[in-house]
């Protein structure tokens, strides 16, 4: 009994420490080239976006203060990935985009873009 | 005295501009970015003199903030049901049978019933005196649109897509005239007003004894819509 | 005093789950509207930015109205130590917790993001009467049910009458509350009255005591149980007197409008010129709600005539419903007066245009249907309905 207990203990700790998420940036987005980090380290920023990003709505919303940092529609700017073939954005939240990929592993909703822009702005 | 710079003059003088030069680029950063809370220093207000207003200048001013905010192009919504941040308001006296066309939208009242009534803080008043809508918070129960006195709230009744950047929208939750804060915040005028080419509609900082408006609302008669109701309403009219 | 026992009912003849049933299904579709309706957004319905409160807001506030009224027997026995009204004090308290439930389930269903349910009981705003109504609503259910604990628990019954008159007077405050929602809003016409507030006590009177009438007649006739002529007679006398105190307060919320020149055009149109709605309030009201059940209360021919007093009880809340209908969508059916003395001829105004929508429609039964199902349900597992409401039982020194 006992050593069926370690070692399923051991496989879901092993299942934990290996179920790291692929670098998501993959596609073409702006984030994939670049060379400096705009913010926190990936793991933080994981841990740690919805804080900052309610924060910031509020600092936003209710007293003004407009800054490019923790910003959603920078987050979307830098990491929307493009169409190959129509050269338009995809929206970072359809299937194995930006904002799905990580939220579809962890079964957690994503309630901005009932509201939010899904893309960059697109100039023509 | 030689003419030949020596070495610690280079050193002090190119420090010195180098220092200049990114602390100016730095300070202009920041003005442009808003790192500030806003104050009650301000109050932004609008004056629409309704004399001197065309009709076709009206119509402008509702296209104009279609345009900057994305409504008015809802798929599914019917007659009522469709939004309107800014209406056109034709009113005729029942006396001299007078008509006058105006705009009506939020009017930002200092006492918003709106913001009374809200039950979970969505409806607000920011500290200029600009109303809003924290859709973050919003339930859609829509105390708000029977509370205001201006029909100037609309609640969005199907799904939308294609938001404007810096106004999100969505089903579900109520929206009306942000008095374009995300221009305002920028050092610019809402889009209705920059669509008027002329003194018809005034926006400004109604505390300043010195901007526009406060001068032209000390030297004529204006009125607030609905002034029995003492919310004392940051857009003003003259000519009704 | 006669010892009372209370029993569950047996419920599980065939006509037990036939009416379970039924009401399943009215659930299930209420519960499809719901879907229907938030997965399209509220396009689908008939409510719009004039009409903003519709069908189920009516069912939802007459439910919650009706809720506070049917504690009234219990509060009787426990306030006001009528020995006649303590045997109906659990299935009072029951009575009022299920049809809050109902109508509360309809207000939330129709939020326009009712996944935020959450932000509402976090987030107050305490200036906000509608948040202070999300507490009152949550407190009752608490209240009532340490009240209804206090009257199961034979060890608890001492504590019983403190408690019901906690209950009491926090459902008067509910009320004043619900009825605030309306009488707060100085931007219409047709709410902008502090009278509202006392309205809605007295019309929670009523319906609460209709809906109890026809939910003890029932439970009585179909499990089999006696139910004595006092008891009813008692009932029906008092539903009379609430009926008469509604009219009362409708005439005088009516006639001092009138005679503000502020509000005439806003009567005038409830009360000549508004079609439907003046209809409703004429014939659903008044004549259907307030004479037609009085008459049949007092008419000699009638009166004590068990079946007719079931179908007052039905003429109220039929009428009921028609009030609150006339009251919230009449009342936003006209226009806000936006300029006084001039008429909006182009871009607002002219009488907002409304039809109730099927989702609506299914939805506010739906809510009925729930708060029914859970009297059903509780009666049948918990002793809330005395073994015999008899006379001798009930009241053993009445005059036959």
């Amino acid at each position: 009994m006992y050593r069926i207990f370690v070692i399923l203990l051991g496989v879901i700790f092993m299942g934990i420490s290996f179920a790291q998420y692929n670098n998501n940036l993959s596609g073409n987005s702006d984030a994939t080239y670049r060379t400096t980090a705009f913010h926190d380290s990936v793991s933080r920023i994981r841990k740690m976006h919805p804080e900052f990003l309610i924060h910031k709505r509020d600092r936003t919303l209710r007293q003004g203060i407009r800054t490019d940092e923790d910003s959603l529609t920078e987050c979307i700017n830098c990491h929307a990935n493009t169409d190959e073939n129509t050269g338009h954005y995809i929206a970072v939240n359809e299937q194995d985009q930006f904002c799905s990929s990580c939220h579809k592993k962890v079964s957690t909703s994503v309630d901005c873009f009932s509201c939010h822009r899904t893309t960059p702005a697109e100039v023509f | 005295m030689s003419k030949a710079l020596n070495r610690r003059d280079f050193i002090k003088t190119s420090t010195a501009v180098g220092v200049t030069t990114v602390a100016a680029g730095v300070t202009l950063t920041t003005f442009a970015e808003n790192k500030e809370a806003v104050t009650n220093q301000k109050r932004w207000g609008m004056l629409i003199d309704t004399n001197n207003l065309t009709e076709a200048e009206i119509d402008n001013m509702v296209s104009a903030c279609m345009k900057e905010h994305g409504w008015g192009s809802e798929l599914h919504s019917t007659g009522d049901q469709k939004p309107s941040w800014i209406k056109k308001i034709k009113v005729q006296d029942r006396t001299t049978k007078k008509i006058t066309s105006l705009p009506l939208m939020c009017q930002h009242c200092e006492q918003p019933p709106c913001v009374d009534v809200c039950p979970t803080n969505a409806s607000m008043k920011r500290e200029d005196g600009i109303v809003l809508v924290d859709k973050h918070l919003c339930i859609g129960c829509r105390y708000c649109m029977m509370a205001c006195p201006y029909d100037a709230r609309s609640f969005v009744h199907e799904d939308l897509t294609n938001q404007k950047e810096h106004m999100p929208r969505g089903k579900g939750t109520v929206e009306s005239c942000t008095l374009c804060v995300h221009k305002v915040d920028n050092g610019e005028q809402p889009a209705c007003v920059d669509s008027v080419n002329s003194d018809a509609v005034i926006f400004g900082d109604l505390k300043n004894s010195n901007s526009k408006i406060n001068k032209t609302l000390r030297q004529i008669q204006s009125t607030q819509i609905r002034a029995d109701l003492n919310l004392n309403t940051g857009v003003r009219y003259s000519g009704i | 005093m006669s010892n009372i026992r209370y029993e569950e009912i047996e419920g599980n003849g065939v006509g037990f789950y036939t009416l379970v049933a039924c009401l399943g299904v009215l659930i299930l579709a209420a519960l499809g509207s719901v879907y229907y309706m938030e997965h399209n957004g509220h396009y689908v319905t008939g409510m719009s930015n004039r009409i903003v409160w519709g069908t189920p807001h009516v069912f939802a506030i007459f439910l919650i109205v009706a809720a506070s009224g049917a504690l009234n027997v219990a509060s009787i026995s426990s306030v006001f130590h009528k020995k006649m009204y303590k045997p109906l004090s659990r299935l009072s308290g029951l009575a009022a917790l299920s049809l809050l439930a109902g109508g509360l389930m309809i207000l939330v269903l129709d939020l326009g993001r009712p996944d935020r349910l959450i932000v509402a009981m976090t987030e107050y705003n305490f200036k906000s009467i509608f948040a202070w109504n999300i507490i009152l609503y949550n407190g009752f259910f608490v209240v009532v049910g340490v009240y209804l604990w206090m009257m199961f628990e034979r060890r608890m019954n001492k504590f019983s009458s403190k408690v019901g008159l906690l209950a009491f007077t926090w459902r008067l405050i509910l009320t004043t509350g619900t009825g605030s929602i309306f009488g707060f809003l100085v931007a219409r016409q047709a709410y902008d009255a502090v009278i509202m507030a006392p309205m809605f006590i007295i019309m929670s009177f009523a319906f609460g005591l209709a809906f109890f009438i026809l939910i003890l007649m029932a439970s009585y006739k179909w499990s089999d149980r006696q139910l004595g002529d006092v008891v009813v007679n008692r009932l029906g006398n008092l539903l009379g007197v609430f009926i008469a105190a509604v009219i009362y307060f409708v005439a005088i919320y009516h006639l001092g409008n009138l005679y503000l020149a502020e509000n005439t055009r806003v009567e005038n149109f409830i009360l000549f010129d508004g079609g439907i709605y003046t209809q409703l309030f004429w014939y659903g009201q008044i004549l259907l709600g307030g004479l037609a059940p009085m008459a049949l209360i007092y008419n000699p021919s009638t009166k004590g005539n068990r079946s007719m007093l079931g179908l007052a009880s039905v003429l109220v809340i039929i009428g009921g419903i028609i009030q609150i209908y006339v009251l919230i969508i009449g009342g936003q059916a006209y226009p806000i007066e936006m300029f006084p003395g001039m008429d909006i001829i182009e871009g607002y105004g002219g009488i907002a245009s409304y039809v109730p929508s099927l989702p609506e429609i299914l939805l506010g039964i739906g809510g009925i249907a729930v708060s029914l199902v859970a009297i059903i349900f509780l009666v049948k597992f918990l002793p809330f309905l005395p073994e015999s409401l008899a006379d001798e039982v009930a009241d053993p020194h009445h005059k036959s």
